[in-house]
């Protein structure tokens, strides 16, 4: 990328962040991608009352007193665009004021250089519309107390100087490491994007090769949310003020608040009106869409992605075969080591000669020299680690005896879950990716064709077994699914309603269930670790990291 | 679900149009489980954009509105809270299958 693809006009809050956080900076305006936190709006609301126009700012030589709120200038000569909050003044002598949430911080001056900076760039936006100005002031919401910031060479030629490395920095298309350590990083609204300790210990461990690294934890929001699964023949779903109910012919079943929801996902014959459908997209919140058997068809989704950079790296890596193939070795080698773990752990009957061989297929895995040698290494791990599969079944009612993994249609109850949670597996990656800013579609391991989202297969591997196929073993295992969960129609099983929704709880209640994460050693959801590995593929890209860690479990 | 806290919102609203309007928000936050007393379990972000939504609804010199912080979701939120009589079951933050 040149620096002409660089928009000529900065605005004065980028300077601000700039100054703040670099990688702050360059997530959130180069990569569009922003997520709110308590700060952010709490800033909103604190900002109301200047966030709305009022007053004019006079542009004509008489003199007179004058105080406007909101006003938007621009300076092209500097290369600035911001948005005053207070400008107050005489005639052509003026003083910006900008309103900040918290209190008066203790450090020099009574201001942090980021807000100062800012300040300072409105001030040289005024002075080049013709204005005087030669301070500015910094109202403190939380102290009711304004701070005076004299706008002296010193902080001009640093406002400038900042101005051209944020300029350099946007035109590098390089994401600036994240900052270390930094007690700024605690409270960043986007921290859970960033992944500052993640990261900066991933980098240092490719260096030393260490085993747990010690990271804080950061909590994204959406680990508060939940998913709606609504499945069924003639339901409707409606908006009534800020819930969604759900209706079947003349009855209400029940209702969701719209704001708890991270997704929607509806099986079948089911229906929605239009004010449902703006409502959870204005929200960014994704409508899946399956077949009455669980068969993925596609979604719905916002306007609200803009991370164009990360999908141009992913099609160029995409297209290269070699940084395909290592990506694509680490998916099947974690897919491989999952599958032992699972063995090793629940089935006491497997033989030391099993999990060696596997140990031997993930390490062939990883230096396999192309793609049609990885699929024979997965196929033949596969083959080994179903031939124990029905082992991890405790019953052995003839019933639910698993011989092999057949599909299309299933010829077994257990191949009958196993397709279905596969089934909601890919439409949970699907959502992560395209939140993450990932096309599904283009995958490096899977090819792109037949219409499979080939991305969500990829990073789905590695979780196969500890998701899907832990869940279905449990659910069997629990008695929590029995004979009368299913119907058997000539070639193929299928499952009953009520089946479905057992199978949905234990799905979802897997994925709730905290881990420890293996290599960063914080507890959080699986639903949250989908989304943190997510964000390692795009830090590979990036190539702030050399190699993907896949997600192993012990 | 560690970071959700528990509150008991109350309000009094003088005015039937202003009422509708709070209690219309309130259904978006929280359950009510009396007239005019609602229980939310609330993130940091949650309780901010409550209130500020709030704050635009109400006359501050006219209508009142409490909230109480319980502790944590997971904490022993339960035990503080004695029900007699019909009351809804809790709904405790689980995917939501129909």
């Amino acid at each position: 990328m040149d620096g002409e693809e660089v928009p000529d006009l900065i605005p004065a809050r980028m300077l601000n962040e700039f100054t703040y956080c670099p990688r702050l900076c360059y997530i959130e305006w180069v990569q569009g991608e922003f997520e709110d936190n308590a700060d952010t709006v709490d800033g909103r609301f604190q900002h109301r009352r200047v966030d709305q126009s009022r007053g004019v700012v006079p542009d004509s030589e008489e003199i007179k007193e004058f105080n406007a709120r909101s006003v938007d200038i621009s300076a092209p000569e500097t290369g600035i665009i911001c948005r005053l909050d207070l400008v107050g003044g005489n005639g052509k002598s003026v003083t910006p004021v900008e309103y900040k949430r918290g209190s008066v911080p203790d450090v020099e001056g009574g201001a942090y250089e980021s807000d100062k900076v800012q300040l300072c760039a409105q001030g040289l936006a005024l002075k080049e519309n013709g204005y005087e100005c030669s301070e500015g002031m910094i109202y403190f919401v939380k102290s009711k107390r304004k701070v005076s910031v004299p706008f002296d060479d010193y902080l001009i030629n640093r406002t400038k100087e900042l101005l051209d490395s944020l300029r350099e920095m946007a035109a590098s298309g390089k994401i600036p490491p994240p900052l270390i350590d930094s007690p700024k990083c605690i409270r960043c609204s986007i921290s859970g994007i960033c992944l500052p300790d993640e990261i900066n210990s991933l980098r240092e461990s490719e260096k030393a090769d260490e085993g747990t690294l010690q990271v804080r934890k950061f909590l994204p929001a959406r680990d508060d949310q939940v998913p709606l699964y609504v499945s069924g023949y003639g339901q409707l779903l409606r908006k009534k003020g800020e819930r969604i109910e759900i209706w079947s012919k003349k009855e209400k079943l029940g209702d969701a608040k719209i704001r708890e929801l991270s997704q929607v996902s509806l099986y079948g014959g089911v229906s929605a009106t239009t004010p449902v459908f703006t409502e959870l997209l204005q929200r960014n919140i994704p409508i899946s869409y399956f077949s009455y058997g669980g068969w993925f068809y596609g979604f719905s989704q916002g306007n609200s992605h803009k991370n164009v950079e990360l999908r141009i790296k992913q099609f160029s890596v995409a297209g290269d075969n070699e940084k395909s193939l290592k990506l694509a070795q680490k998916f099947v080698n974690g897919k491989i080591l999952n599958c032992r773990t699972i063995l090793r752990r629940n089935d006491q009957g497997v033989s030391t000669d099993v999990l060696s061989s596997l140990k031997k297929l993930a390490n062939d895995a990883e230096s396999s020299e192309n793609f049609r040698t990885l699929l024979g290494i997965e196929g033949g791990a596969a083959q080994i680690y179903f031939s124990r599969f029905n082992s991890l079944l405790k019953s052995q009612d003839e019933w639910f005896l698993f011989n092999n993994r057949n599909r299309r249609p299933p010829k077994d109850p257990v191949n009958a879950v196993l397709s279905y949670l596969y089934g909601v597996m890919v439409k949970e990656f699907f959502v992560t990716l395209l939140a993450t800013g990932f096309d599904p579609y283009l995958g490096f391991y899977h090819q792109p064709r037949y219409g499979r989202p080939a991305l969500a297969l990829d990073l789905m591997e590695e979780f196969r077994p500890i998701i899907a196929d832990s869940v279905t073993f449990t659910l069997f295992n629990n008695g929590e699914l029995s004979e009368s969960d299913f119907i058997c129609r000539g070639l193929g099983v299928t499952m009953t309603p009520e089946g479905k929704k057992t199978v949905l709880n234990g799905y979802e209640r897997r994925i709730n269930t905290e881990v420890k994460h293996p290599l960063f050693g914080y507890k959080v959801s699986y639903r949250r670790i989908f989304e943190v590995q997510a964000r390692l593929i795009a830090r590979v890209l990036d190539g702030e990291i050399d190699e993907y860690p896949p997600f192993l479990t012990r | 679900m560690g970071r959700l806290k528990v509150f008991i919102v109350s309000y009094d609203v003088s005015d039937p149009k202003r009422l509708y309007r709070v209690h219309k928000t309130m259904k978006g936050f929280g359950d009510p489980i009396h007239y005019s007393v609602f229980r939310c379990n609330l993130s940091d972000k949650d309780k901010i954009e409550l209130i500020a939504i709030l704050s635009e609804i109400i006359k501050h010199d006219e209508d009142r509105i409490m909230i109480i912080d319980l502790g944590f979701a997971c904490g022993d939120v339960d035990n503080r809270i004695d029900l007699i009589g019909v009351h809804p079951e809790e709904n405790n933050n689980q995917a939501i299958i129909f």
